[in-house]
């Protein structure tokens, strides 16, 4: 009973969520809206029993990625005025891209209930490990079987890193950035000195 | 369909998380509306921004760094996340399992070597 409360609760607010997402006439709260999406989302996920892929929600997607797009729409210089402006201009291309969308949904559907998709039989290789959680089931696997897929994860993460750096990243000239070596390095008698000045003289440095 | 009694701890939590927040907010404007003078006028309502305009267009530009520490955020924070079921599931992986996360690290070292190396950690 209660899950079929919080079932449809969670999933109502997903759904009003992220057409609010579309509907907000500031980007801004377009992207607060999607954060809402995003924990509503996680919420249907542990209502299924995923709770590794409820937190990966909370913490890539909520965590790092909505905050990116915060980041993004908050910083980038753009006149959302004209943008709406170009609306209508942009309908019939948005509109063909909706429509090429859901025709790929519904082939793709119709494709699997009329049979003629083989998505293999499950051989029990795959299975939940008996006794233990969920999470422990997907390491079992991604650790051995799916090592492969792991690891091209990694290089495609490393090959993101340096795109990033190699795209934003610019020499600059004239920084003074700490050398921590050189800091610990120096000693008081580099730093200070001692003088002895005559009365009224000054100090000659 | 997860038994959900389990989370019951987290929504006392919770809802003790919201009934403090709200006692932190409303009780100090409570106890100011009635034990201090209110007679509010324009100055003293205007937001009080340290000299700088309270309003004014928040798009401007912004040096791209900031972006590049986001991404680079990302792409650890997705590192640290595919440690959690390797932790849990290491005795039944293994050695192998073992080596497996050690060479994904080692590709991130790799980036993170270039990413300091490069600066691109550096500020000013």
């Amino acid at each position: 009973m209660i899950q079929v409360l919080a079932f449809y609760l969670f999933a109502a607010l997903t759904i009003a969520s992220a057409t609010l997402v579309i509907m907000a006439r500031n980007p801004v709260h377009s992207v607060l809206w999607l954060i809402v999406a995003f924990f509503n989302a996680a919420g249907l996920m542990v209502l299924v029993g995923a709770e590794f892929i409820a937190m990966l929600l909370v913490i890539v997607y909520v965590g790092a990625v909505a905050v990116l797009f915060l980041f993004v729409v908050m910083m980038l210089d753009i006149d959302f005025a004209e943008l709406r402006a170009g609306f209508v201009k942009n309908f019939p291309l948005g509109m063909l891209i909706a429509v090429v969308l859901a025709a790929e949904l519904v082939l793709g559907i119709g494709a699997y209930r009329a049979g003629s998709l083989e998505l293999g039989t499950p051989d029990g290789s795959a299975a939940p490990l008996l006794g233990k959680s969920n999470i422990e089931s997907i390491g079992a696997l991604l650790y051995t079987k799916y090592l492969f897929l792991f690891e091209s994860a990694g290089i495609i993460l490393l090959v993101a890193m340096i795109g990033a750096i190699v795209l934003t990243h610019r020499e600059r000239k004239g920084t003074r950035p700490q050398i921590i070596s050189k800091q610990v390095r120096r000693r008081p008698e580099d730093a200070t000195v001692n003088v002895k000045p005559e009365v009224g003289q000054g100090v000659q440095l | 369909m997860v038994d959900l009694s389990q989370y019951l701890p987290i929504l006392i939590f919770l809802a003790i998380a919201l009934g403090l927040s709200a006692a932190f907010v409303f009780l100090p404007m409570g106890v100011a509306r009635l034990t201090g003078a209110h007679n509010p006028d324009a100055e003293k309502l205007s937001e009080y921004e340290c000299g700088f305009p309270a309003f004014e267009d928040p798009r401007s530009q912004f040096d791209v760094r900031f972006y590049l520490v986001a991404i680079l955020f990302i792409i650890f924070d997705l590192e640290a996340a595919f440690l959690f079921p390797w932790a849990v599931s290491l005795d039944v992986t293994g050695w192998p399992g073992w080596i497996t996360m050690m060479v994904f690290l080692g590709e991130l070292v790799i980036g993170f070597a270039y990413a300091w190396k490069k600066g691109a950690l550096e500020w000013e």
